[in-house]
């Protein structure tokens, strides 16, 4: 009997073990799946806070796949501003002004509503392994869960962060953290999911904060209020004839 | 006609006193005038000096899309090879340095700064050794030392040390994006300060050795553009021929622009300022000339009663006519030899040492690049402008009332108070 229990006690130690037998790339194909969606909408408002105090601004979002994605701004500051991201490009529309915005180059560089989020940070594609070199560094519990922490270092000079290093969870492939650092491995910025949702059977964070290590008291928290997943689309939503309108 | 010269000049001398006051009002009215002229003229060209010497320099090389983007920043648009092409225009007489400028975000920490901050700057990444044959920041540094190759330093302005209460000794870091888009953050010390006397550059300057920003950067010896001393010359434009042949040679895509096109917003506003200067001018002249006119018109008035007793006498109208005005001709004759002599005096004082206006440039922009000191400069032209109109403007003004005085009978000129 003794026996037995000792083996039980043995195979549910292993089970960790047993599920990191995954390689690195499938964890991350796994993860960039996880945050893909044919369509999705979403409503939330991103809390920006830094020496000055805290800021509110809430937000209606659209997207359809990886590269295409409309947010529209809801609170009074900022009511009526669209961002609209098509493949590789931005564009911006300020309804006070009637004016739009191309974003390229260096001004995607910017800061998003003056977040720890930039414009840049939207972007791109679900394609990290085209982009970065992974390695399994181990395993760790991030709030209850299991997480293989994964270290990314950037294949070219062309993407912003040279080092990243993420915790994805053993189980549902999303990351609960994140640190982004510079190649000699200075911390800039880290991510932590503190709070999560459950949509359509997938675990999404409903929770998230992103603060800048190098900026005392800089952080943004994004929270989703509601996230519908797969909802039908009118494609005309993300075309410049509609951010006008 | 000697006769009424004589009578003239003896009136001069007669009236030692009112010939004295009325020509030292012309000449305190010609000297302002040569002496504000002097002091706009000196503004726009010391301006245009500095600019040249801490922030254009003569001409600048660039890749042609890095000036398309030049608001950006661009450093993927670069020189591959500088030093090659600055070899190649050595040999042709041209001396030119690398820079590399780029924005960064400058992060404070309490431990030097006393509380945590973070500010946008715009970085120079300078050649130590060779920054200084094209720029002049060497006389300007007064506290430290200035960069040497390779080191983690900075060297700030003094106002923009200033600003940030920065001293020698402190650190400072800079997170910027790199050559294609990756963040890097640097540790930098400074190690010096300058006084650059170009205000917009004291008030902003952030400089590092252009090699450290390099290997941080991943510029792989590039540099975004390099700087070229070219002689004071009319032939500006031949020279920048000759610099674009040279670089033609090397690469297609660089291009050589003169300081005027690198600076055209300053010219631009330069140009705007120039209509203003003139304004100010004419205001001066026109303080000159009133102050001239009332001591003429006094001078005339209160010799009515005599000129009408030149006039019993016998004298006809055309020559008491004459005689006046011959009279305020001298009297601003020596006015305006006065007045020249006193503007050139005040302006040998405002070329050689100037006025210290520090105190007024420290905290607002004049769109003029001068920091403290304020010289003037020799404007033949307006000196020759002023004697002349010192001298007519008397003889004009004295006209009008004589005519007036004559056309009234002699009984009333003998009677008029």
């Amino acid at each position: 009997m003794k026996r037995i229990f000792l083996i039980i006690i043995i195979l549910i130690a292993l089970i960790p073990f047993a599920l990191s037998a995954i390689t690195v790339e499938e964890i991350i194909n796994r993860m960039d799946a996880a945050e893909t969606f044919s369509t999705s909408f979403s409503r939330g408002e991103i809390l920006s806070t830094d020496r000055f105090g805290q800021k509110t601004s809430t937000f209606n979002a659209w997207a359809r796949g990886a590269d295409e994605s409309l947010i529209e701004f809801t609170s009074v500051a900022e009511r009526g501003q669209k961002v609209l991201r098509t493949k590789g490009e931005i564009y911006l529309f300020y309804p006070d002004a009637q004016e739009l915005i191309r974003l390229q180059g260096a001004a995607l560089r910017q800061s998003l509503l003056g977040s720890d989020i930039s414009y840049e940070d939207m972007t791109g594609e679900k394609n990290t392994l085209a982009q970065y070199t992974a390695t399994i560094e181990g395993q760790e519990s991030i709030g209850g869960r299991f997480c293989h922490i994964i270290t990314m270092v950037a294949k070219s000079r062309t993407v912003a962060y040279p080092v990243q290093k993420i915790w994805v969870d053993m189980e549902t492939f999303m990351v609960w953290k994140a640190q982004y650092s510079t190649q000699n491995g200075r911390l800039l910025k880290e991510m932590e999911v503190l709070g999560t949702m459950e949509v359509d059977g997938r675990i999404l964070p409903s929770r998230t904060a992103v603060s800048d290590k190098l900026k005392k008291d800089s952080k943004t928290i994004m929270v989703l209020t509601e996230m519908q997943i797969d909802p039908p689309l009118d494609p005309s939503i993300f075309s410049l004839q509609n951010l006008t309108w | 006609m000697k006769f009424i010269v004589e009578l003239a000049l003896k009136n001069l001398a007669r009236y030692k006193r009112r010939t004295i006051i009325t020509a030292i009002a012309i000449a305190v009215g010609l000297m302002m005038y040569i002496i504000v002229d002097s002091m706009l003229i000196g503004a726009e060209y010391e301006s245009m000096r500095n600019l040249r010497w801490y922030e254009t320099s003569s001409a600048r090389i660039l890749d042609s899309g890095y000036w398309e983007n030049r608001m950006q920043l661009p450093l993927d648009k670069n020189i591959a090879q500088p030093y090659r092409i600055i070899e190649e225009l050595r040999d042709e007489g041209f001396v030119g340095t690398p820079r590399t400028t780029f924005s960064a975000d400058m992060i404070l920490s309490s431990e030097d700064f006393g509380e945590e901050g973070n500010l946008p700057v715009l970085i120079t990444a300078i050649d130590p050794r060779t920054d200084n044959d094209v720029f002049r920041f060497e006389d300007t540094l007064i506290e430290g030392r200035f960069l040497r190759p390779g080191e983690d330093a900075v060297v700030l302005g003094s106002w923009f040390a200033e600003d940030l209460g920065a001293k020698v000794g402190y650190w400072v870091t800079l997170v910027t994006r790199g050559n294609g888009g990756f963040y890097e953050a640097m540790d930098l010390q400074v190690v010096g300060i300058v006084n650059c006397p170009n205000p917009n550059v004291n008030r902003t300057l952030v400089m590092m050795p252009i090699d450290t920003a390099g290997d941080y950067l991943a510029m792989d010896g590039a540099a975004t553009e390099i700087n070229i001393l070219l002689p004071d010359s009319k032939d500006a434009n031949g020279y920048l021929v000759e610099i674009q042949s040279i670089i033609d040679q090397s690469d297609d895509n660089l291009a050589v622009y003169s300081w005027e096109a690198l600076a055209k917003d300053y010219l631009a506003i330069a140009e705007a300022k120039r209509g203003g200067t003139g304004v100010i001018l004419f205001l001066v002249f026109i303080i000159a000339a009133v102050g001239i006119s009332n001591t003429m018109l006094m001078a005339i008035y209160e010799r009515i009663r005599e000129l009408g007793m030149m006039r019993a006498l016998g004298m006809t109208d055309s020559a008491i006519h004459m005689a006046f005005i011959i009279e305020a001709g001298g009297i601003g004759l020596i006015g305006s030899i006065f007045g020249v002599i006193f503007g050139a005096f005040g302006n040998f004082f405002l070329v050689n040492y100037g006025i210290n206006f520090g105190m007024i440039m420290r905290d607002m922009d004049m769109g003029y690049r001068i920091q403290s000191v304020l010289k003037g400069a020799w404007n033949p032209s307006a000196i020759i402008i002023a004697f002349l109109a010192g001298f007519i403007l008397s003889m004009l003004v004295a006209w009008i009332p004589t005519r007036r005085a004559l056309k009234m009978d002699i009984p009333a000129c003998l009677r008029h108070q």
